[in-house]
């Protein structure tokens, strides 16, 4: 028995009703980000055990899909939705000027971590166009400011930078 | 030893009395519609507000949940159940409304008011049934597959129950049909597929249910990606359990023990109540060992996505299941040969099954009444962009596209129907020139090289630029490649630079001929994420080609949204908000003080902040063509 370290037993803990062969590596991989926010190497290695898979099998659906991540998240993600009606309605340059506030890309965040900008997938709340979600990880905040223009993101974006809270910025 | 039905007639019992209890009840009700586009508008806000009041006051009312009905554009929905059994629906509500809805309820206030909407249940003098508005004018007088969305709370089995759920499944099991009578009714019915393909469901599932060995697997497609498309989270929000019947009448019917529901990331309310319907079917007998005290087993499982677009390609689902990549496998061997553990699978998309209760328990003849030779029944679809009331709602297939045009309010003041986006980023862009030729079924769309696909709508406006929806979708399809064929990677990438570069200013004749060479070799890919990623381009290549040619040539966008063929200037330096849009500006591209303010068009990203604060002094125009070198070589 190899001597383990605390967070690998940690994570070992976390996965442990998960089986080979039984369609459960995504929800491992979810179990794990929801617990850390992100799926470090070392965890991507517990859950390979745990599945009876090689580690490089779950690096690669790591790497697959859209939500897992390899890094922390930032506190506050400002989720840009990509969806047709919001484009409609000057989507594009609310995107730039989102980023352009933050100086960063998009899926990138802020030096200090503070805001991040994720491309987001439409979810049918189209009435509502063009819109971003706000998520903070602290509160598990996940909430849609709509009806937006250009002007109103770049003033959102600042006030996170400059450190509001989700909740101070959905109240406007 | 009960028989399926007799022990469904004892759920259905007690549920009746708890739903009876719940249509009448003894003091007033309030009930807000909780469902994913509810929540956006700031539902849970309403429902607080009310409940805080109700305390505040101890007022004799009570507090519940529903789906909201289709009306998205009026959300937050609420609706007030009086003691006779009246239901009224209002929206939008917003928390600072919540003292009138409780006026209401309690009779403070009378029932009339700004906000109704309509009757959802009986009758009040002065207010019109739901059934009667325009929105709702193409919908059958009675849903079919929508039948209790918005009528009961979706996280109440026994509220399922008692409108009917699990009631064919429990007769069918009774063997009143045998597995092979319900394929014989489905083929009967012509339900096809409503991911979009229209593939008959009844044959797939003759294909699972002669399959070799005995573990057979029925999968459910809730990976719903298409952008503009949500009619499949509305049922699972919505009403949950018909959802479940469907996979469980599919499982009898092909000697199916396991079954997963693959549902997107991006739906966690869905996720959510379909695990919580899963457990509560458990718990009735329904789902899990020997259900229904039958000989039958079978064990659902909601797995969640994690942000993949090919996943909704039925074997890219399969293998994301199975602990891989998403990746679509190479068809032959299809799922019915090897599926989910290289199992015989059968994979139907959400309203697909859900539409097989229905068919169970009315018939194919009673199913084929509505809908068109070529398509029976009923689908929901779900409209958005610029018209004037978004939502869903369930019509008959073959109804014509105008008039859906029409039940949606029309286009919003002042703007123009330019184009129809249909199926997704897989699918179509027509022209709106087309609609009187279109009807709500696959056929006239095939007829101009266009897909209606699973059920999403979106109308854009005057104020779009094809090129930019263009590059939108290209961009889509490249990123959600899989990664697998050359063709499709590298093709969309082809696609997706021709785009970006002529919403740069640099649109070039001969794209137009490369765009189709990409899309010959598109055609190459394995899977019909490579094979469709090149219609949008060439419908808008065939319908929009002036647009093509204005960009390349004429160096113009006439929609004014392409940045390197726009520019932003200041018009007017007197105007007091100059002084705001210079704040808001994210690249400070705007300079100077008062009066003698300078916009470095350099600098500017064309984002449109500036105007949005200042829409009288500062003006978003045509850049004016820049003298044109002749090069010599």
């Amino acid at each position: 028995m190899p001597l383990e370290t605390e967070s690998r037993a940690q994570i070992r803990a976390l996965v442990s009703e998960f089986r080979p062969n039984h369609g459960d590596l995504l929800a491992a991989l979810h179990r794990v980000q929801h617990e850390y926010g992100y799926i470090s190497r070392e965890a991507m290695e517990v859950v390979a055990e745990q599945l009876h898979l090689f580690a490089a099998q779950v690096y690669g659906a790591v790497s697959y899909y859209e939500e897992f991540r390899f890094e922390p998240p930032a506190a506050v993600d400002i989720r840009w939705c990509s969806g047709p009606a919001c484009r409609g309605r000057n989507g594009g340059g609310i995107r730039d000027a989102i980023l352009a506030t933050l100086g960063v890309e998009m899926d990138g965040q802020t030096e200090d971590g503070r805001v991040g900008v994720r491309l987001g997938q439409c979810i049918g709340t189209c009435e509502l166009a063009p819109q971003v979600w706000i998520e903070e990880r602290a509160t598990h905040t996940n909430e849609i400011i709509g009806d937006l223009n250009a002007a109103k993101a770049v003033k959102i974006a600042r006030a996170l930078r400059d450190g509001a809270s989700a909740a101070e910025v959905l109240r406007g | 030893m009960a028989s399926p039905l007799e022990r469904y007639e004892v759920l259905r019992a007690e549920a009746d009395a708890v739903y009876a209890a719940w249509r009448t009840p003894e003091r007033p009700r309030i009930d807000v519609a909780i469902d994913t586009s509810s929540l956006a508008n700031g539902a849970r806000e309403t429902r607080a507000a009310i409940a805080a009041l109700v305390e505040q006051r101890n007022d004799a009312v009570d507090l519940g949940q529903t789906h909201g009905y289709g009306m998205q554009w009026c959300h937050p929905l609420v609706t007030v159940t009086f003691t006779d059994g009246a239901s009224m629906v209002y929206g939008p509500v917003t928390a600072d409304q919540a003292g009138l809805i409780v006026d209401i309820a309690t009779g403070r206030a009378p029932a009339v008011s700004a906000l109704a909407i309509g009757m959802l249940v009986g009758e009040r003098p002065g207010i019109p049934s739901l059934r009667d508005h325009p929105f709702f004018a193409l919908e059958p007088r009675e849903r079919r597959v929508a039948k209790r969305i918005g009528l009961i709370d979706p996280e109440n089995i026994q509220h399922a129950i008692a409108t009917g759920a699990y009631h064919a499944a429990a007769r069918m099991l009774d063997r009143h049909q045998t597995p092979e009578q319900v394929r014989q009714e489905l083929i009967g019915s012509a339900l096809g597929g409503r991911g979009g393909g229209n593939f008959p469901a009844g044959t797939k599932w003759n294909f699972l249910a002669t399959a070799p060995g005995d573990e057979h697997y029925v999968i459910c497609n809730a990976d719903e990606g298409d952008p503009g498309a949500w009619v499949n989270r509305v049922i699972m929000e919505g009403d949950p359990h018909l959802l479940l019947e469907g996979l469980l009448i599919a499982a009898a019917a092909t000697g199916s023990k396991g079954g997963f529901i693959y549902i997107r990331d991006e739906y966690p309310l869905a996720i959510a109540r379909m695990e919580q319907a899963v457990r509560d079917a458990e718990a009735a007998g329904f789902l899990g060992d020997g259900l229904m005290g039958t000989a039958l087993d079978l064990e659902l499982r909601v797995i969640r996505g994690a942000g993949a677009y090919v996943c909704g390609e039925e074997t890219g689902l399969i293998n994301s299941i199975q602990d891989s990549r998403g990746m679509p496998r190479v068809k032959p061997p299809f799922p019915a040969g090897s599926g989910v553990f290289w199992k015989p699978s059968n994979v139907n998309n959400v309203e697909t099954y859900a539409n097989a209760p229905l068919v169970v328990e009315h018939g194919s003849d009673w199913y084929i009444q509505y809908g068109t030779e070529r398509m029976r029944g009923t689908r929901l679809f779900s409209f958005s962009g610029d018209i004037q009331r978004v939502g869903f709602m369930e019509i008959p297939f073959g109804v014509p596209l105008a008039g859906v045009i029409e039940a949606c309010g029309g286009m919003l003041p002042g703007l123009e129907l330019k184009a129809i986006q249909s199926g997704g980023p897989l699918g179509s862009m027509l022209p709106a020139s087309e609609v009187p030729n279109l009807t709500m079924e696959n056929a006239p769309f095939a007829a101009l090289d266009a897909l209606m696909g699973g059920g999403g709508i979106v109308f854009f406006s005057n104020r779009v630029c094809t090129i930019h929806m263009a590059e939108m979708f290209a961009q889509f399809v490249e990123e959600e490649s899989c990664g697998r064929c050359t063709t499709c990677h590298g093709g969309n990438q082809r696609q997706t630079e021709i785009f970006r570069r002529t919403i740069a200013g640099d649109g070039r004749r001969e794209d137009r001929h490369n765009l189709a060479l990409v899309d010959r070799t598109l055609q190459f890919s394995n899977c019909v994420h490579g094979q469709f990623s090149p219609k949008i381009v060439r419908n808008t290549l065939r319908f929009f080609s002036e647009e093509y040619d204005r960009h390349a040539s004429g160096r113009t966008c006439d929609a004014l949204e392409c940045e390197g063929l726009i520019r932003f200037r200041i018009t007017n330096q007197d105007d007091p908000l100059l002084a705001e849009a210079q704040d808001i500006c994210p690249v400070a591209a705007i300079t100077g003080t008062p009066g003698n303010r300078a916009l470095n068009e350099a600098t500017c990203i064309r984002c449109g902040a500036c105007t949005d604060v200042a829409p009288n002094a500062i003006v978003r125009e045509a850049k004016p063509a820049a003298p044109r070198v002749l090069a010599l070589s």
